[in-house]
């Protein structure tokens, strides 16, 4: 299922005309499209979850499929295009405050410990729980005020049953400056793994 | 520059049939192939030449019928970052990769 966000600022005008061509086509694609662009509405955060519905318009191959799915943030964004803005040299070379992974770990500990302690698997529940997790610990970690970072938060639940699970990431970025802090934690009926990515904004 | 989703989406869908397109769950290989599916997409991206840093994550589980929730809250410049969560399923197992991308220029 396609879930289409809209990248950078798009003016208003440009929304109206773009949907307009879309009508005209009136494929069950398009109009699909259009609907969810005409439909979307501010949410808060950038979240992506994984839903279990059935997927239309996939392409299989050798009995897979796939899905895309990207949300941007529509409450957030401009009407008119902001201009470029021009920033001053700092000359900075390094941060002057880095990113506190121990802090930042127990943070982890905390909010999952306190969110999913005594918690047992519901898709629903779950599902929500997810959401607010992450806007929770994103806003803890706002809070440490560390200038210059962008904080990109992950976080993982599902049901314990017998399966196992793997979960890896690489990242491209500046080891010197840039870093990373993950947890993971589990009960009887579910595990949880939260992952903060800390990037510096040169 | 604005990150395109679309293009990473294609990457990654390419690179994650490469390895583990019609291969079934084996639990001593799936080090291996979380490792490779990540390298290979983080080369790819790489490989566009766009003025980003990058950060892949990738989850690979084996269908039994138990539930995954993923989400994920960024806090950066919308109008120059961005990110791409592509879900690819086949017979024995689910795999959900996202791509965070964020710009290195004002």
């Amino acid at each position: 299922m396609h879930c289409r966000g809209s990248f950078g600022r798009i003016n208003r005008s440009f929304r109206l005309i773009l949907t307009f061509f879309v009508n005209i086509i009136m494929s069950d694609i398009a109009k699909d499209k259009a609907a969810r662009l005409l439909k979307k509405t501010g949410s808060f955060s950038s979240l992506s979850s994984y839903d279990v519905k059935v997927k239309e318009n996939m392409r299989k191959q050798k009995d897979s499929m796939s899905t895309v799915s990207y949300m941007d943030d529509p409450g957030h964004h401009d009407d008119l295009p902001r201009p470029a803005q021009q920033m001053e040299n700092t000359y900075q070379l390094n941060p002057t405050k880095y990113f506190p992974g121990a802090t930042v770990n127990n943070i982890l500990k905390d909010v999952l410990a306190s969110y999913l302690q005594e918690e047992k698997y519901e898709p629903e529940l779950c599902r929500q729980m997810t959401k607010t997790i992450s806007e929770v610990i994103k806003a803890r970690i706002k809070d440490l005020m560390i200038p210059r970072y962008k904080i990109i938060v992950l976080i993982h639940i599902g049901q314990l049953n017998e399966q196992s699970i793997r979960i890896g990431s690489r990242c491209l970025w500046n080891s010197s400056t840039d870093t990373f802090s993950s947890f993971s934690f589990c009960n009887r009926s579910l595990f949880a793994v939260a992952n903060v990515f800390a990037v510096y904004f040169e | 520059v604005v990150f395109s989703a679309d293009e990473a989406s294609n990457i990654i869908k390419e690179c994650v049939d490469s390895i583990i397109g019609g291969i079934d769950y084996n639990h001593s290989k799936i080090n291996q192939w979380t490792a490779a599916v990540v390298e290979q997409s983080l080369m790819h991206l790489v490989k566009m030449g766009k003025p980003f840093k990058y950060i892949v994550t990738c989850a690979i589980m084996q269908k039994s019928g138990a539930g995954l929730h993923t989400a994920s809250s960024c806090y950066w410049d919308s109008s120059t970052d961005g990110s791409c969560t592509v879900r690819w399923e086949n017979r024995t197992m689910y795999c959900v990769i996202s791509v965070f991308a964020v710009s290195i220029m004002l």
